[in-house]
């Protein structure tokens, strides 16, 4: 019998942990990873830190290439999978070549979400989700001292936290969507806006972008239904979206995310979905959610890893507004920790 | 290779008159050629001929890139507006690894869009044939079978029950998607042909149907769909509950519809879109569109899903409606959260609620765009189990003698392009049933073609998408009537009509003159061309498969495989002896009888 092939998308905490829970219980098999980006593994969680210059670069990756090497695991950088072919187990990748597997976690996290208001302003905007991210963050805070966030995610109020420390002047336009998969309220509203103004920032009470012109390289004028806001930069933050358009119509059940059930399996056997870009239902919340957090997120790439391999395990969902975020223990009412 | 008016519905005339070259043929392994080899053709449902419109359109030629058009579907300025584009789906630049579909449908509009003012329409018409025919409504499959069967000679009359032609174009798609003068010039345009149009009759309460069939030598009830389907669950008949055709209808008519500032949408096709889209033109503030199943799963483009998105519209998936809630006014609207269930292959997706999972939206009004039903026309022949006259899928007929059906009456809920090609496919049928033989058939035109002058680098430019009004906030100026896509560029339309493969042109090696000095295989720019040791056949004689060799003393042939083919000519250009031939294969309609005057 030919060793198996298992092959993991993504080269997250969720992909490098499932990677490495194979391999502990596998010591045979053939592992692969296929990330589209070009850069090893990071922690998302810090690049704030590393944007306010609290941290190095090298502290955003955790781990060496030498790790893949000593593990037997082939990670397969830059290369980006456009396709999958399910009954044939087969994955297209952008540069025609065609891989096959016996078992696949798809592990290929999330990206900046821009609601498709917003997307007519985008070139205007800054996100941060990459290391590539926040090299583009560090050089415009050298020429700009006003930001103008729009949103409220997690990563939202992480950045304004390191840039109040850098002494930045700071707006914001709350967003209610990025409250997902809270009900948005005016309480939540109210909330949100006493802690980010008992920290200096500016809250702007509008409810429509009109128009974003670029005045010149480090002036932005904001036109709302309310009011003109000039700033230097402007950060958008409404959460972030599962990875996973290449797998519409490929046969998965994808909503915002691969729907998985409590074993992180998708419709296809040997088949699991696991962090950023898969969907499980929470009884609580009466509603899917993607559970996020790198520490939730490898605890599931553990799960999915020992299930491919034959196990049972069910990856309990977190109580409602209890969840690990880089230690932190939160997750639907982050701006608590503001 | 020129685009010119023959490329229009075929005449014996015309055909007599064709210089050599030309052959025609109704040989079922051409068809499934066809079929397998010009997708975006075989994808519509009134088979219009696409490469043929969009090469025209390429050589701006826009009246013949609209009459092309115009032959089959009709109405280009309309649908090139509003149709729900199963071509692209099956447009081979589509395909992974070739880019997007061609915006195909945005090309035709593009074809309404630039004629010239003074564009003469080209209808052939034939003599009298001493029938009349009466038609009950006036939307796409009603006019569609009027202008077959007033072309070809009967004496047509539309029956109407609203005060203007068009049915649902008119009074079920919103004016911000499709403006009324577009759709009027259309439609006058087909009632032209000498059609008696009687508005504001309502067949079955102002006039029975019997009294109708009694006076007519056939009867096409094209009435559509306006029975609005029920969910079926409490409290929906609570104040502030609307049908999705009712509230389209309503608005459609200049009625004062008030639905508050928070919108429910329950539905997931274009009606449920546009409730939608038409609530926020209202003064809505807050309008979400609920969906029993996952948004990929929408009956919808893609580009109605961003536009929507992008004025605000939030979709919420995986959502089953359980009961309104209310007294006397509408509240909210109690749901399940659904999940999916295993399907077979190539079965739609179902989904199961989660038991459990209840909660509640809350709502100023609630819209059910959930589907509607044929209406009940009392009359006589074989009835469903409400009471609504049937007929057979295949000839129209009903079990009632010359009592056709035609258009979603027939069928259900089905597209405006599909309703075109069912009017049109009913009105051959009552043509060839009154006068006892067929008056029109489709073939496969083959002609000699040269190389076109298409350049690989085309297939690299991007797909250029649709114009629309911006910022968001001037589309709801003008009571929300200002139309949403404001249409290509003449620049535009001709950047997007060059990604067109040409897919009617048709690649092949002479086997007997090829040297095997494999220079095209090795110009291809995929695996288009191959080392064949057999070639299989389906039952038709057509070519469905190849056995594929790498042992130069197994190979056999070296074939084109049109079906991988992006028409670049890359290996007719570098074959050293001229062996590769390129020919032109469309899908046409030819009539087989004499024309009488133009």
């Amino acid at each position: 019998m030919s060793r198996q092939s298992f092959v993991i998308i993504g080269n997250g905490p969720a992909a490098n942990q499932a990677a490495e829970s194979l391999r502990s219980q596998s010591s045979d098999s053939k592992i692969t990873m296929l990330s589209k980006d070009s850069f090893r593994g990071y922690l998302p969680h810090l690049l704030p830190d590393f944007v306010s210059g609290s941290i190095g670069e090298e502290s955003l990756y955790f781990r060496p290439h030498a790790y893949y090497k000593e593990k037997n695991i082939f990670l397969r950088l830059g290369q980006k999978a456009v396709g999958i072919d399910f009954s044939k187990r087969r994955i297209f990748l952008e540069h025609r070549e065609v891989i096959s597997f016996d078992g696949l976690i798809i592990a290929t996290g999330g990206k900046p979400r821009i609601p498709e208001y917003y997307q007519l302003f985008e070139d205007l905007m800054l996100t941060l989700k990459t290391p590539q991210d926040a090299k583009l963050w560090i050089s415009k805070l050298k020429s700009v001292d006003s930001i103008l966030m729009l949103g409220g995610d997690l990563t939202s109020l992480s950045l304004t936290r390191a840039l109040l420390k850098m002494g930045k002047t700071i707006q914001f336009i709350i967003n209610e969507d990025s409250f997902w998969p809270i009900p948005y309220s005016e309480e939540i509203y109210k909330a949100v806006t006493q802690r980010l103004e008992s920290k200096g920032v500016q809250v702007v009470h509008c409810n429509k972008i009109r128009r974003v012109t670029q005045i010149d390289e480090n002036l932005i004028e904001v036109d709302t239904n309310t009011c003109t806001v000039r700033t230097g930069a402007i950060g958008a933050f409404f959460g972030l979206v599962p990875d996973v358009r290449f797998l519409v119509r490929s046969g998965l059940d994808i909503d915002r995310g691969i729907l998985v059930d409590e074993f992180l399996k998708t419709r296809f056997e040997d088949v699991f979905a696991v962090g950023d870009c898969a969907q499980v239902y929470h009884p609580a919340l009466r509603n899917y959610w993607v559970s996020i957090g790198y520490q939730n997120a490898a605890t599931l790439g553990k799960i999915a890893a020992s299930n491919l391999l034959g196990s049972h395990l069910e990856a309990l969902v977190a109580p409602e507004s209890i969840l690990d975020v880089g230690g932190v223990k939160v997750n639907t009412s982050w701006w608590t920790e503001f | 290779m020129q685009e010119g008016l023959w490329n229009r519905g075929e005449t014996i005339s015309q055909t007599q008159n064709w210089k050599s070259g030309v052959s025609y043929s109704c040989d079922p392994a051409d068809f499934s050629y066809m079929k397998v080899n010009v997708p975006c053709q075989d994808a519509c449902p009134a088979l219009t001929n696409i490469p043929s419109y969009i090469r025209a359109l390429y050589e701006e030629k826009f009246a013949t890139s609209y009459e092309i058009n115009r032959m089959v579907n009709l109405l280009p300025g309309t649908l090139g507006r509003i149709c729900s584009r199963p071509c692209e789906l099956k447009c081979r630049h589509g395909e992974a690894g070739l880019g997007e579909p061609v915006n195909i449908c945005h090309i035709k509009r593009a074809a309404s869009d630039f004629r010239s003012l003074g564009h003469s329409y080209m209808t052939p018409r034939f003599a009298p044939v001493g029938k009349t025919v009466a038609i009950v409504g006036s939307g796409p499959a009603g006019l569609a079978a009027a202008h077959d069967l007033a072309m070809m000679g009967f004496d047509v009359t539309i029956l109407e029950a609203c005060e203007e032609p068009g049915g649902m174009l008119r009074y079920g798609i919103p004016e911000f998607r499709l403006p009324r003068i577009i759709l009027s010039e259309e439609i006058d345009n087909i009632l032209r042909l000498g059609i008696s149009m009687k508005a504001g009759v309502r067949v079955g309460v102002d006039l029975t149907l019997e009294s109708i069939m009694s006076n007519y030598d056939a009867t096409l009830i094209a009435a559509g769909c306006y029975e609005p389907m029920e969910l079926e669950i409490p409290g929906e008949d609570l104040l502030g509950v609307y049908t999705g055709l009712n509230f389209v209808m309503d608005v459609a008519k200049g009625f004062d519809v008030r639905i508050g500032k928070k919108v429910l949408v329950i539905g997931a096709g274009f009606t449920a879109f546009d409730c939608s889209r038409l609530a926020l033109r209202l003064g809505a503030e807050d309008v979400t569109l609920c969906i029993r199943g996952l948004e990929e799963d929408l009956r919808v483009t893609t580009d109605e899903i961003v536009e929507a998105k992008r004025e605000g519209i939030r979709i919420q998936s995986l959502l089953l409606s359980k009961g309104v809630h209310g007294s006397g006014h509408v509240k909210g609207v109690e749901f399940f959260r659904t999940r999916p269930v295993e399907r077979s292959s190539g079965s739609r997706r179902t989904v199961e609620p989660i038991l459990g999972s209840e909660f509640v939206l809350e709502a100023d009004s609630v819209i059910l765009a959930i589907g509607q039903a044929p209406q009940r026309i009392p009359g006589p022949g074989k009835q469903n189990d409400r009471g609504v006259i049937i007929a057979d899928f295949s000839n129209f007929r009903s079990t009632a003698p010359n009592l056709y059906l035609a258009g979603d009456y027939l069928t259900g809920p089905s597209t405006v392009i599909e309703s075109i090609s069912s009017g049109r496919r009913a009105a051959g049928k009552i043509a060839e049933d009154l006068l006892g033989k067929k008056l029109k058939e489709w073939v496969v035109r083959i002609k000699d073609a040269k190389l076109t002058d298409r350049q690989r680098s085309w297939d690299l430019i991007p797909r250029v998408e649709i114009p629309t009004v911006l910022p968001v906030e001037d589309r709801f100026q003008s009571k929300g009537f200002v139309e949403v896509e404001t249409g290509f560029l003449p620049e535009q339309a001709h950047d997007e009509s060059k990604r067109c493969y040409l897919c009617y042109l048709h690649y092949e090696i002479d086997v007997n003159k090829c040297i095997y000095c494999r220079y095209c295989i090795d110009n291809a720019p995929r695996d288009c061309i191959k080392l064949v040791n057999d070639i299989f056949t389906d039952e038709t004689g057509a070519i469905s498969g190849y056995l594929e060799t790498t042992q130069w003393t197994e190979v056999s042939a070296v074939v084109i495989d049109n079906s991988q083919c992006v028409r670049c000519g890359e290996c007719v250009r570098v074959c050293p002896v001229d062996c590769i031939s390129v020919s032109r294969m469309d899908l046409v309609e030819r009539f087989l009888i004499e024309e009488t005057e133009a």
